[in-house]
């Protein structure tokens, strides 16, 4: 089984022991509401039918996939090995860093087997297309080595009624520009490519985006293609799974981008040209750095699904932590402790009130003896007690909530940022971006979850609902496994910092409680 | 049907994902049941705008303490009335509105 589907199996064991669970042992009150409710609302999928019919480009693309190439140009640098084929096309690219390793661990290879390769170049004469297929590029270079320098290869395709030449110059940074010239105007299209399929894990994104001038970002995801979409005023094109992307840019002003699906409905990116054309193009890790050194706009390649919005300002703060601390772990620790003080800037009226608390613990000691068997109604004399003297010792729940989407762009940026790859923190922990495979750091997130829970004071009503509390650690241990270690990271931090924040409030409490019996018994001696 | 969804929504939140945060409401009754209150007895537009700004009352700024829905609309046609088939106790306040509160004698 892969991690994903551990993981699966894990959340629909305790979903279907809590469901099971709540029909065996049934709490009293809520059967009568149940009955009440017990007819289901089925929603029904009201999905469109895709069009089962493939447009004749896809079906001709895949014949092209199909048919034989072999290599003629091979791009190496410390960093990668690129290929070009007899299509013209970037038919491999392989990355050596050894922190990138596919799910069989070996070098990650960026281009899949199947489907489109970036720089496929299909005519709209379907005779010209076909011609295309058979006659074979020419290079005037068969390996170039790129060190600090960019070096140019040209490819030519000579056919019956006309020449393509393809100007290809490569970075070391892994962008490379394209030229493309045409010996008469012809309508051709040129291809994106299909995305990088290394790494997936659960709630990542992957398919083709498209971002405008007007600095929308359009993504269609896998599965989800419809139709044809046609954009203008494209500023950038990226086909790309979690970590890897393959992105062209800087198309002239007029070009129209189209986007349309395969037979698995997965989306297909090429556009449109008449005469020559020249534009960028990069294949690679989605690496904050790199892209922004690159060019700024390619920055937008890196997403983080619809929460980008608060995803984006916590990536740029956790890369300026990453500045300072020079280690992705330590940056994530400061992270936590950063967003709990944001998160908690009410810490001083909060202990004002606590103070208050401690004078009038008395009486509610007093309210709890009196509705001992009544815990609502005890809940309510209380509250009615801290009113009167204008102290609450909770949160409240807004900052409970605020916390849910911070966790959730927090999940998205440790889940989407390459950078994490590879990353060491401390002792065992040697790469954040992946599970810990000794279970310590799960296992510490349970136990630190655990004693928070016995350090909280709680007064539940309902049995059932103590019994799941009470499995919460587990269940979300399990939850934990197949997470990246970062994301545990983040998690386990957070508990402690709870842990911390309860104990000193139940010192406060304790330390108020010994005080009044110090002086009650000091009143009962003076009395004597 | 949107009624019942949202309150379906509500008992599972009470029932499960209240637990992530346990016992951190400043109010009676807590902000999820207050949100109860106002969906089984007003309407959606009004109950969704009393529970959001309750919700944002929740924090530290605020005094929190006991705190009643209050009822838009009175319109009682019950076909019985004792006190274990009464649900809710409508108390008149001082502008005449209702408050509307728990009867903890309710036996379904």
């Amino acid at each position: 089984m892969t991690p994903n589907q551990r993981l699966i199996v894990a959340v629909l064991l305790s979903v279907i022991f809590f469901v099971a669970y709540t029909a065996i042992f049934p709490p009293k009150q809520e059967e009568t509401i149940d009955a009440n409710k017990s007819k289901n609302v089925v929603i029904k999928d009201v999905a469109e039918i895709a069009q089962a019919q493939a447009g004749h480009e896809i079906s001709a693309q895949e014949k092209i996939a199909q048919s034989a190439s072999s290599d003629i140009v091979t791009v190496t640098n410390d960093k990668f090995v690129l290929k070009i084929d007899t299509l013209g096309r970037i038919s491999s690219k392989e990355l050596l860093q050894e922190k990138f390793r596919d799910q069989n661990n070996k070098h990650a290879q960026l281009i899949p087997t199947l489907g489109a390769k970036p720089l496929y170049v299909r005519f709209l004469d379907e005779a010209l297309n076909k011609e295309a297929a058979t006659v074979a590029y020419t290079a005037d270079v068969r390996e170039i080595n790129l060190q600090t320098q960019a070096q140019k290869i040209i490819l030519t395709q000579t056919l019956s009624s006309l020449s393509v030449t393809k100007e290809l110059t490569f970075y070391p940074d892994g962008h490379y520009d394209v030229a493309i010239k045409l010996s008469k105007d012809t309508r051709y299209f040129i291809y994106l490519g299909q995305r990088p399929e290394i790494t997936e894990q659960m709630m990542t994104v992957s398919g083709a985006m498209v971002y405008t001038n007007d600095d929308l970002v359009t993504i269609i995801e896998d599965g989800d293609a419809q139709g044809r979409k046609t954009f203008s005023g494209v500023e950038l094109i990226s086909a790309f799974d979690q970590y890897f992307a393959s992105i062209m840019y800087g198309f002239s002003a007029d070009t129209n981008i189209m986007v349309e699906k395969d037979k698995n409905d997965n989306p297909v990116v090429y556009f449109e040209a008449l005469a020559s054309t020249s534009f960028h193009g990069y294949v690679g890790d989605k690496d904050f750095e790199t892209l922004k050194n690159i060019n700024p706009v390619l920055t937008n390649a890196i997403e983080y699904g619809w929460f980008t919005f608060a995803a984006k300002p916590l990536f740029a703060l956790l890369l300026w932590l990453y500045g300072i601390f020079g280690n992705w772990g330590w940056a994530i620790v400061a992270l936590t402790l950063i967003i709990r003080m944001i998160l908690y800037p009410l810490t001083y009226k909060g202990m004002v009130s606590m103070q208050k608390i401690k004078e009038i613990a008395p009486k509610i000691k007093e309210l709890q003896a009196k509705y001992k068997g009544d815990p609502q109604r005890m809940n309510a004399a209380v509250m009615d007690m801290y009113k009167k003297h204008g102290a609450n010792p909770l949160g409240g729940c807004l900052p409970m909530l605020l916390q849910i989407p911070v966790f959730f762009a927090i999940y998205r940026v440790l889940l989407n940022a390459v950078e994490l790859q590879g990353a060491e923190w401390a002792l065992w922990i040697t790469d954040l971006s992946r599970m810990d495979t000794y279970y310590i750091l799960p296992i510490l997130m349970g136990a630190s979850m655990y004693y928070q829970q016995k350090l909280t004071p709680n007064n539940f009503t309902d049995p059932l609902q103590e019994k799941v509390f009470k499995f919460l650690p587990i269940i979300f241990t399990f939850f934990f496994i197949t997470f990246p270690s970062g994301l545990v990271l983040y998690w386990i931090v957070n508990n402690i910092f709870s842990i911390t924040q309860q104990f000193i409030v139940n010192q406060q409490f304790k330390n108020a409680k010994d005080a009044r019996d110090a002086i009650a018994k000091g009143a009962e001696k003076h009395n004597d | 049907m949107i009624r019942r969804l949202l309150l379906k929504l509500l008992w599972l939140y009470q029932k499960f994902f209240t637990l992530i945060g346990f016992g951190s409401c400043r109010y009676y009754p807590s902000c999820s049941e207050y949100a109860r209150l106002h969906f089984e007895n007003n309407s959606i537009s009004s109950a969704f705008y009393h529970s959001l700004t309750r919700i944002l009352r929740c924090n530290q700024l605020f005094d929190g303490g006991i705190e009643y829905p209050l009822l838009d609309k009175l319109t009682p046609k019950p076909k019985k009335l004792d006190v274990d088939s009464i649900k809710y106790w409508l108390v008149p306040n001082k502008t005449g509105r209702f408050y509307i509160i728990k009867n903890f004698s309710y036996k379904g």
